[in-house]
Order: structure tokens, then C-alpha cells, then sequence
């Protein structure tokens, strides 16, 4: 098994980096659809304060004179070095930019990631366990999940909590209730995709023939699903979890920018209004690593966790 | 393991008999209602307002809603009912745009990667991984960065975050399909892999992607209107949904701004889910 | 068995045993199930003593399997109602509250399952799920949990006791499987097992250690036994009590020798007259009786307008003759191999098989799961390329044809396949599918079509309205005969069929077996025939190969393989077949149990 376990890890990682590096260049290209004289015209304007040396420096830096791929060649190999150039709107180094941002962003992911788990885990549950009446109740509720935009979610509770039962304020995002809420905002979403595969699989797996065996030998429906339905229901999520992952990057955007924290999201917006494309670049990229060194964990977990997985067979797939 | 295949497995192996077709439900019918309603809005929205969205009566600013104005007034005295009504057109057809793009190039790809297999499905799946490595809503706003801040492009940019979907779910609808025995069947009776493609695996594959356009029809809306709110779709005084939302709270004093555009959001996105989850039922 | 009742022999409800007797361990009176208003099981009743065994036989929708699970209280109060009287061992058990039946479960009420390989938890070790049985017994001692375990596994005839504990379901034949779950269901020592079809997802031969052991085990232990299955012959041979179920009634119940020899009831002769094992000359006459004129010479007509056949001689020599010594072979295969890369292994799947057909008669191929005989015909039709060795179609090699070779040949080599439900399309009316082949390989005008469909759809006994129809909307015998008309459209010289009634209930199988029959005479067809039912064989086979992984074992004509079987495993498939040791039935050759290796050799076959 180790031998066809090491191999399997190999081709995928191997696979990994593949992606890695062509999301990379998607977004480079993608991004540099922008005509070079716009950039080096939003520079030379008088507002951003540089000197005509300081737009030297940064057009031979990021090679904006030179034909694009040139461009793509200079910034995929500081890429590579961990090297994520300067901001064009503020000069700092990207590396700083995110590295300020990130803290805020990932206590906030962290905790909308918990709370859409346990939604979800509530909501399958229910749906598979409440009196029929609230089972039927529970099961539309991801539905309805996903039809309010999560911008009208972050308003609403903001309108309820902050302005009239004053829980917080929004002039201080970084307080513990604010955070609090902000991940609600940004779980809601995220849990509703999950909350209908575990529901899906619990109805899948409880009409088993194995579930039907369980019974027979005399198993209270508590321990059923504790025992025998829970880890099997559970493994179809494991593979979700990387689009978790994405759906709670996206959403930050919006719900940093509603709640007027300081994260990834902000510096995105920041980003995007400023034509800033280092920053653009490295956030996207950066958030491709972390969706395929997650997608990666996940199915190097799904063999150990699920016997039936014929890690020879997972390799060529 | 198992030599003979008992009946009863096979029974439920192949397609199931025709269920009995109870008639649509009530809430499937009340949500094409509102489909309709937004369509119409979208097509011919002066028959259903006599207000301008434009321009306004300065001497009826935020105005709470009444009978005269549905939805109430604006910050210019705007009849926000109108603004919402003329809004529909470009918040449902970048939505459709978005998911036409997504079918079709998406479709294409699956298509082209389940049936052939090989490398091209190999290389084809890099590129479908790629697209899926770039979380959504992110691939969005960069795309839409990069063409202009346009409501079109931002259509364009949810299409493009869609592709990797359909892709994916085409090409699992197509292997599926491709190893019916009736498939292999067409071939002992003398027909060819194109035959096969266009009259056995199409017909079959179709439906679940079908289901998906529609669920994707929901999701578009709610990404446009999204990017609209962050101010990357058509700029004021156009009046997509999104950016209503968003022009809308910073007048606390009015919250019928914010809640008349976010209502019909919701009442038609959740129109669009409950349709999409009546044609998968019914399959 | 049921307390001969003197007020007459069945009626179907057996109310109140003098008092003078023990209560039965199970007695059932108007049991009634009902799926929404929709009624499965109608007013049912039986008894069966300690001890002893009942078995309810009926086809797929006598609600048989939902008696099962109604008597062990395992169907959704919310999606079937059930109503009646079970009474266990004299106490009433619908009316319990759920946990206090629960108690029961397992410990007096045992439950063996019809699919093994999807009856215990795929994700976790079968050793885990042991403890689940063995904690019925009270034990709460691991250690000795897992000494009780162990044993059992031992007495059901598992060769490695400790592997298996420690393996997961997958790993595991479905020969195994199924003892373990007998095993962990017997463990408890329950009074009564309810065994639902417990053999139809094994081999035959596998199905008879497991209905031994089983047997075996309910003698040592004292079991009562509620069998449930389709399959007249198993039941006569392993219950004392015969219930014949159709449509969730009552048909006819009494002893097993006596249903079994003379029923009384229609339905019940029917069953009886279906199966097999008992009337191995079913077809004959229809095989070799005169082909009917007319239908002949439409054939034959049109077959001399198509495309010439390949050896040259045309289609009149077609009449079944008996014999013919220099009738050339239609199919030659001269030892042929292929094997597979599966899992980094090499597998043998055919391994230098060879046989002949004549033209105009039927060649069987028999042999349980991994016998290669699927693979063997797939070969034929080049769905794959063998290795080595020679296929012969109409005297041309189809060794290495490309696309356009192989094409020629399919049209005269036609495939019906196993399942009905899977082989046609659902989007496509039956008309097109049926004129398929037609379109496909470019025959004759649209109108010729038109007519040639009717005539097939006609040949298979369909109505001419069934055209316009949906797959979905037929029956699986219906949708048979679609498949059947579907290869025979094109005036095939050979058709091979591939278990084609394996899908289908006893009754509708004779009605396909008897329209293949009918069909062979009639257009001189060359059948290929695969199956793993070898009592089937004999009814509608001239000639056999009988293979085992990969290899022919036996190969002959039909009464020398089965009067004379020279190889083991062919006495051990012989052996095997239900009905054929006991009970009054006609004579199938096949001497029973007196080759007492036999039994071993098969079991290390698992």
C-alpha cells in the first residue's frame, strides 16, 4: 500500500503544481489585458506622488515597455522565489500588503468555516431526524440560503444588531461581536452547498442495505447514525472542502468591505479601483495555491479515510 | 462477485419507470409567475411604470413607500419601484449571458473530454482545474477589472467562472452515458462513435445539465448583482440591482432602498432554485 | 410445519391451534401492508413451529421481501402502514413499543439480507461490526466478544477466522460475505431467522454450501426459519412449508412435498412448470420441429436481396436437420486467449478456449462468476481482440479486422444483451430502436424499414402500437423482446445472447425462451447462448462448454455433459442445482452427493 499510497501522493502533488503555475499565468494574462500606457499614464499623473526616477525603477522593474510574455517570464520567476513585487498605487512591497491583511482575513474565514460547518451538520441532521413538519422546513432551508445575496445578509444583520439592538458597532470591525458577525455573514453561503451534500448523503446512506442489516440487529436509530452513517455520509464533504475554501475567499470581499475590516477582501477592492495589478496578481495567485494545496490534502486524506479507495486506480483518474 | 444479477437490482439499475405526473406544484407555479413577471420587466419596462428612472421630483426626496410610490423615492426623488423595473433588464440579461457562456463553452469542453478521453480530456481537465483553482468571485473581479467597468463585462466574467461547472458535470454526464450497454449496443449494430455522440449520449446527457443552467441562472444574478454593489458593473445613473443595494444604505433614514431591490433579488432567485429543484425531481 | 388444521389442508388462515399445543413460534394472521393507499400484502396468514421452516415464494411484486421486513418491523412508519397480527412465540409484537421490540431484533429475531456485498458498512472492518452482534448476547467482556466472534466465523466455514475479522466487506468474496453475516446473525442465537432471498446474489454453487450451512446450522441450534425467494426448486428443498404469494395474496400453502408435486392452484402449476431443473425438454419440439412456411420464405427472401452471406451458400439450407455431418461450423473459435491488467495483475480471463457451432443450432456457455465466458463472447463479437488464437464468423477470420471489417461482420452477428433495463435507450421510442441497425448499416428504403420493424416487433410477439412507445412503459419482458426484435431486424445469421433472462421473473423467462425457440426454427438462427443456470441449459441448448476461469472443463453435447459429466466441477455445477436432490422430480442426471470431495473442491473455489 505505502509504495502505491507514495506514488499516488507524487502524481498528485505533481498535478498540483501543474495547476499552480497555470492559474498563474492565466491571471497574469488575463490581468495584462490592461494596455501598458494606461499603467504607466495612471504613474506619470500627478496625484500618485512619485518621482520620474521612482516610474523608471518600476516600468524596468515589472518590464511594462517589454512585450507581455517578457512580462509574464520577469514575474513568473519571482513568483517562484516568493519574491510578489510592489504595489503600483502605494509602492510597498505586496509581500507586506498581504501580509498585513491576512491576519484579519484568516480569523475570519476560520471562524465562518466553523460556524457553516455547524449549520450545516444542524441543518442535515434535522432534516433527516426532526418530525416531518420541521424536516421538510430544514431541508429548504439551504435553498434559501442560496438565494439571498450575501451583501443583503451583512446589511440586514448590520441594520438589526449594530443600529438598533446596538450588539456592535461598526465603527470598531476587529471587536469580537463584530468579527462575530461578519463570519455569520460570510458562513451562510458556504453552508448551504454542504448542508445539501450531507443531507444527500445521509438519505443515501440510511437506505443502505447495511443500514437496513444494522437495524435488523436491533440498533436505535442514535447509535445508527453515530456508528455507521456519520463517517461514510461525512467523506463526500471532505472533497468539498477546497471549494469551501474558494466560496469563503470570494466572499470576503464583500463582507470585509460591508463590515469595513481591513483584510484580504478590502485590499482586493483597493485593488481592482486602482488598476493596482502586482496586488491583483499576487492575491489571485495566492489564493490559487491555497485552493489546490487544500484540493491536494483532501485527496491525499480520502484513501486513508475510505478503504474502498484503490489508491492505483485514484492515481489514473 | 455476484454471478446473476437478481431483477430486482437491475430494475433499479436501469431508468426507473414513468412516475406518475401529479401536476406542477403550487410554489413551482407561483415561481414561474415571477419568472414571467421579471422577464416582462426586462423586456417592457414602461408598461409596467409611467415613472422615469432617471429623473426625478427633487420636492419628493426618500419618500417612504405609498400607493403612489410602490417602493418609495430616493435620495434625487426617484421612483425607486421604476429604478428597480428598468433595472431588470441589465441584472437578468447578463445573467442569461453569463450562463450561455457557461453552457455552451463549458458543454463544449465536457463534452469534448468525456468523449474522446485521453489527452484531451487530460489537458482539457488542467485547464477546467485551473479555472477551478481561481476561486469564483475572485476570477470575476479580476476579469472585470481588466475589460471595464461594465455590467456586460461583468456578465462575461460570471460566464467565465461558470465554464468550469459545466464542464465538469457535462463530462461525468458523458462517461456515464458512454458506457451504456445501449451505447455499446449502437456500435454492434453498425454505428459510429459521431452517431453515438449525437443521438445516444447528447439526448441522455442533456437533462442534468439543463437543471444546472437553471441553478446557474440563479447564481449569475446573485454574482452580478454582487460585483454591481462593489461598483464594477454599469456606473449611475443606470439602476442594475446590485448597485440600487448599494447606493441605497448609506441613507439609513430609508431603508425601503435597501430592502425593495434586495426583496425582489431574493423572491427571484429563489423563484429560479425552486424551478431548478422541481426539473431535477422530476427526471 | 403448520399443525395439519382438520377443517380442510390450506386455507390460508390458520386461527386459533387447540389449546393443547404450544404456541408456534411465529404466527401471522391477516397481515395487511399497505404503501400509502396503495395495498402490497393482503390479509396473510401462516405458522411456523419452533424449529421449523416456512418458505414464501412469489415473483418481484408479491410483496414477499415486504412481508419480511413488515414481520421484523423494519419498514418507515412513514412511507408503508402496517396492519394485522404477528405474533412471536405467543406475543403480539405490532402493537410493542419500539424499544421493547427492539430488545427483540437480534436477539430472538434474526435477519439475512439478500445483497451481501452492500450489507455491511463499506468503511468500516467486519470486525467492528461484530461486536455490534456479539454484544447481543449480553458479553461485555471485548476480549471474550472477540473469542465468540471468532469461533463462530469458524463454524460457518470461514478458512481464516482472524483475516477476516480484520478485513473490510470489499475485500471479501460475496460467498464469504454471506457467512459472515450468517454468522453474526446466528451468533445471538436468535429463535427465528428471516432470511430474505439469501442465495440469488451467488453463484450456484456457492448458494448451495450457504443453504447447507445454513440447514446445519438450524438443526444444531434449534432455528426456526423464514426463507423468502423466488425460486420454487430452493424452497421445496430447504422448507417444510410452502406459501405461494402472487400480487400479495395468498395462492396456495401447505407442505413443501406437496405444493411441490402436485399444487393445486393455477398459478402454483405454472411456477412448477417454469422451473428449469424440471423440465429439461421443454423446447424440444418447438426446437426441431418444422419451420413454419410462411415466415420462412418471407426470410429467405429478403435475406437473398441482401448482401450475400458470407460463406457463399444461401439461406435455404437453413431447416433444422438432426443429423448433419458435413453442415459446416457457422462459429469456429480455436483456442483463444486474453487476459487483463487489472490492479497491477495480470488476469487470465479466457484462457484457450475453443468450440464450434453449427449453423442452425444452439451452443451454450456455462460457468459462474469469472468463468470468462463473458469475455469469451465479447471476443466473438469484437468487442475485444484475443491475444491468440483463431475466430471463425461464416468461415471469415475476424482476427485483426479494422472498424469497417468488424462492421461487416456485425451484420450478421447480433448481440441480445442481460439486462433490458440498461440496453435500450430511454429517450428513444421503441420503433427507432428497433430500426437501428437498419438505419446503421444503410438497409433498404425508409418504407422497407418501416415494414421490417413491424415484422420484427410482430416475430417478437409485440403489438404493432408498441412502436410509438417509451422503454419505460414496457415491462422487462417487454422490453426483451425489443432487444430480441432489435437483433433479428437485420436477418443476422447468428445471434448470441447473453443470460437473457437472467433480468426477467421465472414466468416471463419461459415466454422469452419459448419466442427464441420458436425464432430458431422459424429463421434458422445460430444461437450462442451464456448463461450460469446450467438446468436452463438443457433446455435450450444442442451443445455445451462448460467453463471455468478461463478454461473449458467440459465440452460436449447436451446429453453427454449432462448424463455423463466427466469433470469434476461439472458434477459439483450439476450437484448444485436446486430441485434435483429429494423431492419428486424428474430425473436430471447428475448423481447427488455421493462424490463427498466435491463440496471441498467447490468451496476452495470461493
Amino acid at each position: 500500500m505505502t509504495s502505491g499510497y507514495g506514488r499516488f501522493a507524487l502524481a498528485r502533488a505533481g498535478q498540483a503544481a501543474v495547476v499552480v503555475l497555470l492559474a498563474y499565468v492565466l491571471t497574469f494574462l488575463v490581468i495584462s489585458v490592461l494596455p501598458g500606457d494606461a499603467i504607466t499614464n495612471s504613474l506619470r499623473d500627478p496625484q500618485s506622488g512619485l518621482s520620474e526616477a521612482d516610474i523608471q525603477r518600476i516600468v524596468e522593474f515589472y518590464g511594462l515597455d517589454q512585450p507581455v510574455l517578457v512580462q509574464l517570464a520577469l514575474s513568473l520567476g519571482r513568483f517562484l522565489t516568493g519574491e510578489l513585487g510592489f504595489s503600483l498605487q502605494s509602492n510597498l512591497p505586496v509581500s507586506q500588503i498581504v501580509g498585513d491583511a491576512l491576519p484579519s482575513t484568516l480569523t475570519l474565514a476560520t471562524m465562518a468555516l466553523a460556524i457553516a460547518v455547524v449549520f450545516a451538520v444542524a441543518i442535515a441532521y434535522g432534516a433527516h431526524y426532526a418530525p416531518p413538519r420541521w424536516a421538510g422546513i430544514l431541508r429548504s432551508i439551504p435553498s434559501f440560503f442560496l438565494s439571498v445575496p450575501n451583501f443583503v445578509i451583512g446589511l440586514v444583520l448590520i441594520e438589526l444588531f449594530a443600529f438598533r439592538l446596538h450588539s456592535f458597532t461598526t465603527t470598531d470591525p476587529n471587536s469580537a461581536t463584530a468579527t462575530l458577525f461578519a463570519a455569520v455573514t460570510l458562513a451562510i453561503p458556504v453552508s448551504a452547498p454542504l448542508a445539501e451534500v450531507l443531507i444527500a448523503s445521509l438519505d443515501h446512506e440510511s437506505r443502505q442495505e447495511y443500514a437496513l442489516v444494522a437495524r435488523s440487529r436491533g440498533l436505535a436509530e442514535a447509535q445508527l447514525f453515530a456508528r455507521h452513517l456519520v463517517k461514510p455520509s461525512a467523506l463526500p464533504s471532505v472533497a468539498m472542502v477546497a471549494l469551501i475554501v474558494g466560496e469563503l475567499l470570494g466572499g470576503s470581499v464583500i463582507t470585509e468591505t460591508i463590515f469595513g475590516r481591513d483584510g484580504i477582501g478590502t485590499v482586493v477592492q483597493k485593488a481592482v479601483t486602482g488598476e493596482d495589478q502586482p496586488v491583483l496578481q499576487a492575491v489571485v495567485s495566492l489564493s490559487a495555491v491555497v485552493f489546490v494545496a487544500v484540493n491536494l490534502a483532501a485527496d491525499l486524506l480520502t484513501p486513508l479515510l475510505d478503504p474502498r479507495v484503490n489508491v492505483r486506480e485514484a492515481a489514473n483518474a | 462477485m455476484s454471478a446473476d444479477l437478481n431483477f430486482a437490482r437491475l430494475r433499479s439499475a436501469g431508468t426507473a419507470t414513468l412516475r406518475s405526473r401529479a401536476g406542477i406544484p403550487p410554489t413551482v407555479l407561483v415561481s414561474f409567475l415571477v419568472i414571467l413577471l421579471v422577464v416582462l420587466w426586462s423586456l417592457f419596462p414602461s408598461l409596467f411604470t409611467g415613472y422615469s428612472p432617471v429623473n426625478g421630483d427633487t420636492g419628493s426626496k426618500l419618500d417612504a413607500p405609498s400607493l403612489q410610490h410602490w417602493f418609495g423615492t430616493d435620495y434625487l426623488g426617484r421612483d425607486q419601484y421604476a429604478r428597480v423595473v428598468y433595472g431588470t433588464a441589465s441584472s437578468v440579461t447578463s445573467a442569461l449571458v453569463a450562463v450561455a457562456i457557461g453552457l455552451v463553452v463549458g458543454s463544449a469542453i465536457g463534452l469534448a473530454s468525456g468523449f474522446r478521453g485521453g489527452w484531451l480530456d487530460a489537458t482539457l481537465g488542467r485547464f477546467v482545474d485551473v479555472l477551478l483553482a481561481i476561486p469564483g468571485f475572485l476570477l470575476a473581479v479580476v476579469i472585470v477589472s481588466s475589460l471595464g467597468f461594465q455590467t456586460i463585462n461583468a456578465a462575461i466574467a460570471t460566464g467565465v467562472s461558470a465554464v468550469a461547472v459545466f464542464a465538469r458535470l457535462m463530462r461525468a454526464e458523458v462517461i456515464r452515458v458512454r458506457r451504456s450497454a445501449f451505447v455499446e449496443a449502437s456500435y454492434l449494430e453498425g454505428g459510429n462513435r459521431l452517431q453515438a455522440l449525437l443521438t445516444h449520449v447528447l439526448p441522455n446527457a442533456y437533462r442534468s445539465v439543463l437543471v444546472l443552467a437553471v441553478l446557474q441562472f440563479g447564481t449569475s444574478i446573485l454574482v452580478i448583482a454582487s460585483l454591481a454593489f462593489l461598483g464594477y458593473g454599469d456606473p449611475p445613473p443606470s439602476s442594475d440591482w446590485g448597485l440600487l443595494v448599494a447606493s441605497g444604505k448609506t441613507y439609513v433614514t430609508a431603508p425601503w432602498l435597501v430592502y425593495a431591490p434586495a426583496l425582489v433579488i431574493v423572491a427571484t432567485v429563489l423563484s429560479i432554485n425552486r424551478i431548478s429543484r422541481w426539473l431535477r425531481n422530476s427526471k | 410445519m403448520s399443525a395439519p388444521n382438520p377443517g380442510g389442508p390450506t386455507t390460508g388462515k390458520d386461527t386459533t391451534v387447540p389449546e393443547t399445543k404450544p404456541s408456534p413460534l411465529l404466527g401471522v394472521e391477516g397481515l395487511h401492508v399497505a404503501y400509502g393507499d396503495r395495498k402490497v400484502v393482503h390479509d396473510l396468514g401462516f405458522t411456523l413451529a419452533r424449529g421449523g421452516s416456512l418458505a414464501l415464494i412469489g415473483e418481484s411484486g408479491s410483496g414477499k421481501s415486504t412481508i419480511a421486513k413488515a414481520v421484523l418491523r423494519l419498514l418507515q412508519p412513514a412511507e408503508a402502514s402496517v396492519g394485522g397480527s404477528v405474533r412471536l412465540a405467543g406475543t403480539e409484537v405490532l402493537s410493542l413499543p419500539e424499544r421493547q421490540f427492539r430488545a427483540l431484533r437480534g436477539r430472538q429475531l434474526g435477519f439475512i439480507p439478500q445483497d451481501p456485498g452492500s450489507a455491511l458498512n463499506p468503511v468500516r472492518s467486519i470486525g467492528t461490526q461484530a461486536h455490534e452482534a456479539a454484544a447481543l448476547t449480553g458479553e461485555r467482556d471485548a476480549a471474550v466478544r472477540r473469542r465468540i466472534i471468532l469461533e463462530v466465523f469458524e463454524q460457518v466455514g470461514l478458512p481464516d477466522p482472524v483475516r477476516v475479522y480484520d478485513s473490510y466487506p470489499h475485500q471479501l468474496s460475496g460467498g464469504m460475505l454471506q457467512r459472515v453475516l450468517i454468522a453474526l446473525t446466528v451468533l445471538p442465537r436468535p429463535s427465528l431467522i428471516v432470511a430474505d432471498e439469501p442465495t440469488s446474489a451467488l453463484d450456484v454453487t456457492v448458494q448451495k454450501l450457504i443453504l447447507d450451512l445454513l440447514g446445519d446450522l438450524r438443526k444444531e441450534l434449534d432455528i426456526g426459519l423464514l426463507l423468502i425467494t423466488h425460486d420454487l426448486a430452493i424452497a421445496a428443498e430447504r422448507a417444510d412449508t410452502l406459501v405461494v404469494l402472487k400480487d400479495g395474496a395468498v395462492q396456495e400453502q401447505g407442505p413443501a412435498a406437496q405444493v411441490f408435486a402436485a399444487p393445486r392452484t393455477d398459478y402454483a402449476r405454472n411456477l412448477q412448470a417454469d422451473v428449469p431443473a424440471l423440465n429439461p425438454d421443454r423446447y424440444r419440439s418447438q426446437r426441431t420441429g418444422a419451420p413454419q412456411d410462411t415466415l420462412q420464405r418471407t426470410w429467405q427472401d429478403s435475406a437473398s436481396q441482401d448482401v450475400a452471406t458470407q460463406d457463399g451458400t444461401t439461406a435455404d439450407s437453413t431447416t433444422a436437420d438432426a443429423t448433419t455431418a458435413d453442415r459446416p461450423a457457422q462459429i469456429a473459435v480455436t483456442n483463444v486467449t486474453k487476459s487483463f491488467r487489472t490492479r497491477g495483475k495480470e488476469v487470465r480471463a479466457v484462457d484457450g478456449v475453443s468450440f464450434a457451432v453449427e449453423r442452425g443450432r444452439t451452443h451454450a456457455l456455462v460457468g459462474e462468476s469469472g468463468s470468462g465466458k463473458t469475455t469469451a463472447v465479447r471476443l466473438l463479437l469484437g468487442l475485444e481482440q484475443p491475444d491468440s488464437g483463431t475466430i471463425t464468423v461464416g468461415g471469415h477470420s475476424t482476427a485483426g479486422l479494422n472498424r469497417a471489417g468488424l462492421r461487416d461482420v456485425r451484420r450478421h452477428l447480433q448481440l441480445v444483451y442481460q439486462n433490458p433495463f440498461t440496453s435500450l435507450d430511454p429517450t428513444w421510442r421503441v420503433g427507432r430502436i428497433v430500426r437501428e441497425p437498419l438505419d446503421r448499416f444503410g438497409v433498404g428504403s425508409t418504407a422497407e424499414r418501416a415494414d421490417r420493424v413491424r415484422d420484427a416487433l410482430q416475430s417478437v410477439g409485440l403489438p404493432d402500437d408498441a412502436a410509438d412507445r417509451r422503454p419505460a412503459q414496457l415491462s422487462g419482458g417487454q422490453r426483451q423482446r425489443v432487444a430480441i426484435a432489435r437483433a433479428l431486424v437485420v436477418r443476422p445469421d447468428v445471434v448470441v445472447l447473453d443470460e437473457p433472462t437472467s433480468a426477467l421473473d421465472v414466468s416471463v423467462q419461459a415466454g422469452i425462451l419459448e419466442l427464441l425457440a420458436r425464432l430458431q426454427r422459424d429463421l434458422g438462427l445460430t444461437y450462442v447462448f451464456v448463461s450460469h443456470d446450467l438446468a436452463l441449459v438443457r433446455q435450450v441448448a444442442d451443445t455445451v462448454s462448460v467453463l471455468r476461469r478461463g478454461q473449458v472443463v467440459e465440452y460436449g453435447t447436451v446429453d453427454q455433459v449432462f448424463d455423463r459429466p466427466q469433470h469434476p466441477y461439472t458434477r459439483a455445477l450439476l450437484d448444485a442445482i436446486p430441485g434435483t436432490s429429494g423431492l419428486a422430480s424428474p430425473a436430471v442426471a447428475g448423481a447427488p452427493a455421493e462424490h463427498s470431495h466435491i463440496p471441498k473442491l467447490a468451496e476452495a473455489a470461493l
